[in-house]
């Protein structure tokens, strides 16, 4: 397969102009870290965004950052680190800023930080025939015109190419703390409602973890509800989080999504290998392979008013028809108007 | 005359078939309804043929099926509080209004969601939440008016937006009528839907993709602790800078609220909150949180604004005291009534660290045209209401006021700001998106119109520039550029 590996968005421009017209199907990749997630598609081409990785603009007392979308999220967390603000969305140091909107991936914090879609500001997008279109502004509120950014997020490079984007950033916790106690989903729930205002709560199969974060006393005052809730709790600063992830050992990680009180009705069944957000209704969960275990789960979410793709190894995202075809037909056929982007990777068979 | 009576039979034969599914008393077509809903808070008058009052989905369905079917453009209409003329129709329209869809359906607190009718009231909805212990996070300053289906529309905002974000943040799903009448469920009440997100594309889009007929919003946690602080300064420049010591400092407030010295004046009068009328301007910052949090921001707050020469610091002792305080702040814009009898209100956005430059050159342009003008907005997230006080009675007022104002609107731009931060782009605006967005951005908009609605019936003429059209389908929002124009009211700034 033939690589490209465009040095600027004008050579972007052009690569995508030339592609529609004589056809050439591409792969947008990032940072390779969610290149699994979608359905297999075939493609002559793959697309790297690895050199626009330029910090365009960042203001620390904006709380906004502009980069390209080719950025490392390790070296975006270094830039904004020097100036005691975060992108929250915790993916792995070599993913890409823009991939990690593609992929529309969640945070083990999304009770606190919420949802990526909710950080990004602006996007430059390449279109499928290659014209450059800007949505949104590097401003944290903004309503002008139609918001072709909040398309793009988790569109997985069906739309076009992100180039740049805006993102809104937050101060770094003065101080980061989690909390561990022996325990499953039950014991979870009992925290989210003993805990005032925690960053996560991570159900595992045989533990719950909560993660406290910000000023230093508002932490100890959760660390008391938290040990008042959990009997046998044990406490430790500045730990990643989640500490383990066990979903992660095994060859195939789907992220399911349900209304959060229905994880359990999805959890029950679903192995030992996951991970789940109490209150939020993600969890990850570990498969050894796309087979009957993977239809059983996607079935079981599809009763519960939820979905389960697969982020990591093969089984694509499933069966689940995306509302309203039509118009999702017709905005594919508006931005990619010659299906070049990765056909067939998106839900609907988009 | 030919082919006004074919509109004319046009319209009467949809009125008959909409008073068959609604019944006469909510289809209404006498001049002095169709004068009323011929305008919303903005400074567009238009006007409309029908105004249709549905009380179900079914009934909204119905609307939009004899509203395509008859040829009638349709205009969604919530409270009628939108300020950039989103829901001020134009023409034939027929004005579909929500409000008597105000029912809260189910309130789950385990899922952190609650589904609401479009005309259910912003503020009924935060207070219906509250026992549960939790809130509805976005509060525009009309929330005792505004309704949820409004908010959608305009992705509204509110004080509380700095920390906690704005409509969009917080609506997970939409059941929404497409202009050919189909009903979609847009998003999910999972944090994750399979497909693109038409429902972050569905909010904000100020009616213009379908009729909302249900919103399924997010459920924020009521904080343990809050403090409400007012600060006062001697310059506009203090207070701003205020604001952005406050943000570098690491503190992202639950809100940070500024009011210059005029309509600290005119609120005081009203409202009585206690504010010191002989300051250059005022700070209110509300910190919240858990206890400690509130403790560790109050002190980083305070330590900004004395860094920065505050005069002044008052802490609301209790709940009466800190309601006052929001009193003042939410009822600025009734209070300048006083001043004079008419009021334009903008709604541009600028980086916050701008925000001291752009204020004086607000200041030098309103002194230009010899208008009074004062300024009450969101400092945290650098959105701002510059206010024109006028009489439009006086013959070349409401000509300097729109000179004024679209300086206003390229002195915001100039400064890397947006046309709106919550408002919208509406009637008000639209000629104004050239100014921020190149050709190419606007036809990709074009087409996500487009997508939603091939044919143009939703709420015409509203947001994209005469002109703008996608390529790629036979529609142009300009299909009749010049008709529309001739139509449009005397005094739109468009």
């Amino acid at each position: 397969m033939d690589l490209i590996h465009p040095h600027s968005v004008p050579d972007v421009v052009e690569t995508l102009r030339e592609a529609s017209a004589r056809r050439r199907r591409l792969l947008v990749a990032g940072g390779r870290a969610h290149i699994d997630k979608g359905n297999p598609c075939e493609v002559d081409a793959e697309l790297w965004t690895t050199m626009l990785d330029e910090l365009v603009a960042y203001e620390p007392a904006e709380m906004v950052a502009v980069v390209g979308a080719g950025m490392r999220v390790g070296d975006l967390a270094r830039a904004l680190g020097e100036h005691g603000q975060e992108w929250p969305v915790d993916a792995p140091p070599q993913a890409t800023v823009g991939g990690v909107i593609a992929a529309g991936a969640s945070s083990p914090r999304r009770l606190s930080v919420g949802a990526v879609r909710d950080t990004v500001l602006e996007v430059e997008l390449v279109t499928g025939d290659g014209r450059l279109v800007r949505s949104g502004a590097r401003t944290v509120k903004n309503v002008t015109g139609y918001d072709v950014h909040k398309l793009v997020v988790g569109s997985l490079g069906t739309l076009g190419v992100i180039v740049r984007v805006a993102l809104k950033v937050r101060p770094l916790p003065a101080l980061r703390r989690t909390v561990r106690a022996p325990g499953g989903p039950e014991a979870a729930r009992g925290a989210l409602q003993a805990v005032p205002l925690p960053a996560g709560v991570l159900a595992l199969p045989d533990e719950v973890e909560i993660r406290l974060e910000g000023w230093p006393e508002q932490v100890q005052e959760q660390t008391e509800a938290a040990l008042a809730a959990l009997p046998g709790a044990e406490v430790e600063d500045e730990v990643p989080f989640p500490s383990r992830a066990p979903w992660l050992e095994r060859p195939v990680v789907v992220e399911a999504a349900v209304p959060p009180s229905r994880l359990p009705g999805l959890l029950a069944g679903a192995g030992g290998s996951w991970g789940a957000l109490v209150g939020v209704g993600i969890a990850w969960i570990g498969l050894d392979a796309p087979d009957g275990a993977l239809r059983e789960l996607r079935e079981r979410a599809a009763a519960l008013g939820g979905i389960a793709p697969v982020v990591r190894g093969p089984g694509g995202l499933g069966e689940a028809a995306p509302p309203a075809l039509a118009v999702h037909r017709r905005l594919k056929a508006a931005f990619d108007p010659a299906g070049i982007l990765a056909p067939g990777r998106f839900w609907g068979g988009l | 005359m030919e082919a006004s009576t074919r509109s004319e039979d046009r319209v009467a034969r949809a009125r008959e078939a909409l008073e068959e599914v609604l019944g006469p008393e909510r289809v209404l077509a006498d001049p002095l309804a169709l004068a009323l809903y011929a305008r919303d808070a903005s400074m567009v008058e238009g006007g409309c043929a029908l105004v249709a009052l549905p009380s179900s989905v079914d009934e909204v369905v119905a609307c939009v099926r004899v509203a395509a079917e008859h040829g009638l453009p349709i205009v969604p209409r919530g409270s009628g509080t939108g300020l950039a003329g989103g829901a001020t129709p134009i023409g034939e329209a027929l004005v579909v209004v929500t409000t008597k869809m105000d029912r809260i359906l189910e309130i789950r607190p385990e899922d952190r969601l609650a589904w609401v009718e479009p005309g259910v009231r912003n503020l009924d909805l935060a207070n219906a939440l509250a026992p549960y212990g939790f809130t509805y996070a976005p509060d525009p300053s009309s929330q005792q008016t505004c309704s949820i289906g409004g908010n959608v529309s305009t992705n509204a905002g509110g004080p509380h937006c700095l920390a906690y974000g704005v409509t969009s943040n917080h609506v997970l799903a939409v059941d929404l009528v497409l202009p050919d009448g189909t009903l979609e469920r847009l998003g999910s009440e999972a944090p994750e839907a399979a497909g693109y997100d038409l429902r972050g594309a569905v909010v904000g889009s100020e009616g213009t993709l379908g009729v909302v007929v249900a919103a399924c919003v997010r459920l924020t946690p009521l904080p343990p602790a809050l403090r409400t602080m007012l600060f006062d300064f001697e310059t506009v420049e203090d207070c701003a800078a205020t604001v952005s010591a406050i943000i570098a400092s690491g503190v992202v407030p639950a809100a940070v609220e500024m009011m210059d010295r005029g309509i600290v004046v005119a609120a005081e009068r009203f409202a009585h909150a206690g504010y010191p009328t002989d300051a250059a301007a005022i700070l209110i910052v509300e910190v919240d949180g858990t206890q400690g949090a509130v403790e560790a921001q109050s002190r980083a707050v305070l330590e900004a604004a004395r860094a920065n020469r505050c005069r002044s610091v008052r802490v609301a002792a209790d709940e009466t005291e800190r309601a006052l305080i929001w009193k003042g702040r939410k009822s600025a814009f009734g209070a300048v009534a006083q001043i004079a009898p008419h009021y334009h209100l903008h709604d541009c956005v600028v980086p916050r660290t701008k925000l001291a430059p752009v204020l004086t050159g607000i200041y030098a342009i309103a002194e230009r045209y010899g208008l009074v003008i004062t300024n009450v907005f969101h400092a945290g997230d650098g959105n701002l209401h510059p206010l024109l006080s006028f009489d439009r009675r006086v013959p070349g007022t409401l000509e300097r006021v729109l000179r004024a104002s679209e300086e206003i609107v390229r002195l915001c731009v100039e400064a890397g700001g947006a046309l709106s931060g919550e408002h919208g782009i509406g009637l008000e605006k639209r000629e104004f998106m050239p100014l921020v967005f190149t050709a190419e951005d606007l036809t990709a908009q074009a087409c996500v119109r487009a997508a939603f609605d091939p044919e143009g019936r939703m709420n015409p003429h509203k947001v994209l520039p005469a002109g703008a059209r996608c390529g790629d389908f036979a529609m142009a929002f300009g299909q009749d550029a010049a008709e529309a124009a001739a139509r449009l009211p005397e005094g739109a700034w468009i």
